[in-house]
């Protein structure tokens, strides 16, 4: 019943030829999707044949797409996300129908028949959800209002995709009548998850992760399994709707999307982004391995040159389609170029439509391999257009000028400047709290304790719930532009990477347990270094020597007086005027 | 049994049946492992676990790996050097007492030493986890328990290694000790000389650096798979491999920490899966079996262990009440025996049933571990009270140095920071004190600094006495533990109290019930930071000035900081 306790060779080479390739992109300033593409054809029968689709990398790479969307779910707010949604359904219907026309007309002149050009118009309709987010989180855009833009657009294309891979699944469809019926219920599927995530996360989910939001390990594998339970019921709607006699598909993207929705809406999302993050990292990188894995050179290529001309033709008519509908809804310039010039390539999904279209004896596998070899090429093209959009936006601003319309469209995020960061609330941060409110229009606390947050909300500072170690979490008190930082933090590391991240111009103040560590801290430049065990050492001191020299009067007046602090629920405003009465003086 | 087959099925039904358990686990402040244990063989009973094994061994080399990577090689050497050894002599005497316990009841010799192994080691995940809670309070026993699984562990590792083959025959052990030692040192040397060069490579990108890692990872466990020794031992000299700097690569070790989370929860319930549950799964007369191997294995972990330990600890000098909490820390089996057990059983060295026996004992003694955490204190006191523990009073007597006609003194409780500035104190204006302090590890500097000295555990009636707390002036203690604070209130004396608190509330408390003075660092801290803050902001000072200002009191202080703690 056992299994011999070895891994598979397979997942191995697919790490290491990834990293290295990885590496190799890196120097030479390639993104790292090119370089797992890349690993995936050098890897796959196309060149070497080495490696092929195992059970195990099959799951990395499902779970890759699943954990791609379930982190892209957990940074939509839907208060930021609400103003954008009519705009999106009236882009992404028309771009989809132009799209086809477009794609459907350029496969008919290469030659391709009637029906098979029909698929390839289907297929080449979406753009790709796995390159766009991907690349969308590693520039930090995804909730830029381009990129709002463009997952919103991503997730109506992912449902389409749903409805056409149920009705191919189904085989031949008899009627229309049998196509109106899939639709209808994958579109009540849709709207039920949709319900079932966001009335979780007005009722259940509050309740659930404030209570163990305090445990890092817990919170994180909680929030994992809530993602599964939505995988899961989509995964196997079909088996569940057997029984009533319906036949119907949901993609696991979907339903992990949904779960990451429910969960974005609670003020602890933050954190759990940062715990997904390198987990969806390993297992993308799979998947992009993998896209290239399965087909021969021979049905690869036996379509080359048609699937180069297809590119060339559709990636233009993609960005024109995009620009003018956006445009069209009011948005500027500089939203529509970035919107647009995102989503000129071919998605993964019109991979799998093919794959479902073969299966389902629909075409040749040959136009399986022209399909793919387009949408690797469109993607791996489109890689460059995201990664330099801003610098192409620049280069064309004033042509596009010329072109647009007039912006009516409102929206973006304000982010800080010259503001004041403390980390960790406690006994001896909160002293600094009303004086920094006074001196930055911004003040910045990031803690992990739920009730602090809270109590910070309540008293109108910004709070972040999560762990600085975190890039996102300083990414979001944006650290770099701080003017003031104070870290309640006694770990010498966190401090340290903390005096490496902020501008020279910021005022930092730290705290420590030991000397050495202090020493080291003013050496990595800190400006002051708290050390609370040596301050009340030096205190406690004074107090004996006046009590054994039988100073009452100095000694009754100097406890009272630190009774009385303690005694203060709030220890500002006045705490600091006492200050000059120490024993010394 | 309706298995599912399909994988990504599978381990969707993995994390869905243990969400709910971990929120039981939260919920009651139990520890996770025995959870996922338990959530496996509910889960097992809708998958097929050998589905999983593969990704359970993602789990089991993320585990060790993740272990090796926080050991700092530069730091390995002090840490043996004072690190405990009571550990080893526990490993042989309790281990000899599980694996002739097995063999009484009929277990074959060479499975018996597996059960040895489960009894002998303890969890280093669940007891860290444990004393998370009390580490700040109670320094002494956290080192305590910290290094007696540090060597806990090494031994598990060597274990693993020997029993790599199943067997222990002459053939295997040879090679493998030699493959083995072969990695390590090539994990010194990817440490020395590679490592940087991933983070070179790796250019600042967190993606690359863990992708990097993990490739790291599997060429040393393919390494290890290659000379045909266990994939843990690959592992662990892979996480050896991993410069241990959180500085400079943060992102490195959250994100291997997410990554290890999902596996490892993978594991462990993996192992829940494939426990075949008595009396449900099972036949009765076997299911009697198990059950008494597993009673066995309770007692041996849970009583017979700590009670060991606190005798070799109590034996080497540590004071009774510290020995016997730091014990009772290491009551239950190990995670590393499970790795050990599954290993077995995939080589068929290990017969099911017996396999059974380890899992069930592993979370049945995570559970009753915590609660003998939490109970600690109350069944130290018991035990004493009845004389079962006896503190050794000759080593107090011979350590401490206390004059007889002593009266009028100051009794300082701890010789920290706050202890040593105190008894400067003293000695500048010539006033009699005392000081008490439990850390064997400060004895010699305390004796050796100080007129009159109570090693002792400030807990203990003794220690008091040998203080002569009757005649003393003033007791102030220096220790931030709440038992030990409530125990000085009730000290039969008329001397005054000062004590000090973690919190403002468990201050005020302690001012009610009759403190003289309470202190709290926190408190001093914030003024002054209030302080620094504001003469910044009014221009008093300039940054500059400031910086200058606190490195020349910081040096100033560091004149009067005893040695051992700068």
């Amino acid at each position: 019943m056992v299994a011999e306790p070895a891994l598979t060779v397979d997942f191995a080479i697919i790490l290491l030829s990834a990293t290295l390739v990885g590496f190799i992109a890196k120097r030479t300033g390639q993104p790292t999707i090119i370089a797992y593409i890349l690993a995936g054809v050098i890897l796959g029968p196309a060149v070497l044949g080495v490696v092929q689709v195992s059970e195990l990398t099959e799951l990395l790479s499902e779970l890759g797409l699943a954990f791609l969307l379930f982190l892209l779910g957990i940074k939509m707010r839907l208060d930021e996300v609400q103003h954008v949604l009519k705009p999106i359904v009236k882009i992404s219907i028309p771009q989809m129908i132009a799209v086809f026309l477009a794609g459907a007309g350029i496969s008919l002149a290469l030659g391709f028949s009637s029906l098979e050009a029909f698929l390839i118009g289907l297929a080449v309709m979406y753009s790709s959800t796995a390159v766009v987010i991907k690349m969308l989180t590693d520039k930090d855009e995804a909730t830029s209002l381009h990129g709002k833009i463009d997952v919103g657009v991503l997730l109506i294309q992912d449902i389409v995709v749903v409805i056409i891979l149920a009705v191919l699944a189904a085989g031949r469809p008899d009627d229309l009548a049998e196509v109106a019926t899939t639709l209808a219920v994958v579109l009540v599927l849709v709207a039920l998850i949709t319900v079932a995530a966001v009335l979780a996360s007005r009722t259940v989910l509050p309740i659930v992760f404030r209570r163990i939001a305090d445990n890092k390990e817990v919170f994180f594998l909680v929030a994992i399994s809530w993602a599964f339970l939505f995988v899961f019921v989509s995964d196997n709607v079909n088996l569940f709707l057997a029984p009533l006699g319906i036949e119907a598909y949901l993609s696991i993207e979907m339903g992990a999307f949904m779960a990451g929705l429910a969960i974005a809406q609670l003020p602890y999302s933050k954190e759990l982004q940062d715990r997904v993050n390198p987990l969806t990292d390993l297992f993308v990188m799979v998947f992009f391995v993998s896209v290239a894995l399965d087909l021969e050179a021979a049905q690869l290529l036996a379509h080359w040159q048609e699937a180069i001309v297809a590119a060339l033709v559709l990636m233009p008519v993609k960005f024109f389609v995009f620009f003018y509908l956006i445009d069209w809804q009011g948005f500027d310039h500089e939203t529509t170029f970035l919107g647009s010039i995102n989503m000129i390539q071919v998605s993964e999904f019109g991979i799998i439509v093919a794959a479902v279209a073969f299966e389902g004896g629909f075409i040749e596998a040959e136009v399986l391999g022209f399909m793919t070899l387009l949408a690797i090429f469109t993607m791996g093209v489109s890689v460059y257009f995201i990664e330099f959009n801003h610098a192409l936006f620049e280069r064309f601003e004033p042509t596009i000028d010329r072109w647009t319309g007039d912006a009516e469209f409102e929206g973006g995020k304000r982010g800080y400047r010259d503001h004041a960061v403390v980390i960790g609330y406690d006994e001896v941060t909160k002293n600094a709290l009303p004086l920094l409110a006074d001196r930055y229009e911004d003040v910045v606390v990031v803690d992990r304790t739920v009730s602090h947050i809270e109590a910070l909300e309540a008293e109108g500072y910004d709070a972040i719930y999560g762990d600085f170690r975190n890039s996102t979490i300083r990414k979001d008190a944006a650290i770099k532009k701080a003017d003031f930082v104070l870290s309640s933090s006694v770990q010498t590391e966190v401090n340290k990477a903390l005096l490496r991240e902020v501008s020279e111009n910021a005022t930092v103040f730290v705290e420590a347990e030991r000397v050495d560590h202090a020493r080291d801290l003013y050496a990595n430049g800190a400006h002051c270094v708290i050390m609370a065990p040596h301050l009340a050492a030096d205190r406690l001191a004074d107090y004996l020597r006046a009590y054994l020299e039988g100073d009452d009067d100095v000694i009754e007046g100097a406890i009272d007086g630190d009774v009385e602090l303690l005694e203060k629920p709030d220890p500002f405003p006045n705490a600091h005027d006492r200050l000059g009465g120490e024993l010394r003086d | 049994m309706n298995s599912v087959t399909d994988l990504l099925s599978a381990v969707a039904i993995i994390f869905l049946v243990t969400g709910p358990f971990l929120l039981a686990a939260n919920r009651l402040e139990l520890p996770t492992v025995p959870f996922f244990v338990l959530a496996g063989i509910v889960a097992g009973r809708f998958i097929e676990p050998a589905l999983l094994l593969e990704l359970a061994y993602y789990g089991i080399a993320l585990l060790v790996f993740t272990f090796g990577a926080q050991i700092n090689l530069s730091g390995i050497r002090t840490v043996i050097a004072d690190g405990e050894l009571a550990g080893l002599g526990q490993i042989l005497i309790v281990g000899s007492l599980g694996v002739g316990f097995s063999v009484a009841l009929g277990v074959p010799p060479t499975e018996a030493i597996y059960l040895g192994i489960a009894v002998a080691l303890s969890s280093t995940i669940v007891g860290t986890a444990l004393l998370q809670r009390t580490i700040n309070a109670d320094p002494v026993r956290g080192r305590l328990v910290r290094s007696i699984q540090f060597v806990q562990d090494l031994i598990a590792i060597l274990a693993i290694l020997l029993l790599g083959a199943g067997t222990l025959e002459a053939g295997y052990v040879g090679p493998a000790l030699a493959a083995g030692a072969a990695l390590l040192l090539a994990a010194v040397f990817v440490n020395r000389y590679l490592f940087d060069l991933i983070g070179r490579l790796a250019g600042g990108s967190d993606e690359l650096m863990i992708l990097g890692v993990v490739a790291l990872l599997t060429v040393f466990v393919g390494a290890a798979e290659f000379a045909g020794i266990s994939i843990v031992v690959g592992a662990f000299a892979a996480g050896l491999a991993v410069r241990y700097d959180p500085v400079n690569y943060l992102g490195l070790f959250n994100g291997l920490q997410s990554i290890r989370d999902f596996f490892v929860a993978i594991f462990f319930v993996t192992i829940g899966a494939l426990v075949v549950f008595p009396f449900v799964g099972a036949e009765w007369g076997e299911s009697v079996e198990i059950l008494l191997l597993v009673a066995g294995l309770v007692v041996l972990t849970a009583i017979v262990k700590p009670a060991v330990t606190t005798a070799i600890l109590i034996a080497r000098g540590y004071e009774a009440r510290s020995a016997t909490l730091a014990s009772l820390n290491t009551d239950q089996v190990s995670e590393f025996a499970l790795i050990i057990a599954i290993q077995a059983l995939t080589l068929e060295a290990l017969s099911p049933a017996i396999f059974d026996a380890i899992i069930l004992a592993a979370a049945i003694t995570m559970v009753t571990s915590s609660l003998t955490h939490q109970y600690g204190e109350r069944i130290y006191r018991t035990l004493a009270d009845r004389g079962v523990i006896t503190g050794r009073h000759d080593r107090i007597d011979e350590w401490s140095d206390v004059p007889d006609d002593i009266v009028d003194h100051v009794v300082i409780v701890g010789y920290g920071r706050q202890g040593r500035s105190l008894v400067e104190t003293c000695e500048a204006i010539d006033h009699p004190y005392v000081v008490i302090e439990n850390d064997p590890n400060r004895r010699d500097i305390v004796t050796s600094e100080c007129d009159a000295v109570v090693i002792g555990d400030a807990m203990e009636r003794y220690t008091w006495e040998k203080a002569n707390v009757g005649d003393a002036k003033l007791v102030v203690s220096t220790v931030n533990s709440l038992p030990v604070s409530r125990r000085i209130l009730s000290l039969d004396t008329d001397a005054e109290i000062t004590l000090r608190a973690a919190d403002r509330a468990t201050a005020l408390e302690l001012l009610d019930e009759g403190a003289l003075y309470v202190g709290h660092p926190d408190l001093l801290a914030g003024q002054q930071l209030a302080q620094q803050i504001r003469e910044l902001f009014d221009g008093d000072l300039t940054r500059e000035e400031l910086r200058e200002n606190q490195r020349a009191e910081l040096e100033r202080r560091a004149d009067h900081v005893p040695l051992h703690l700068r």
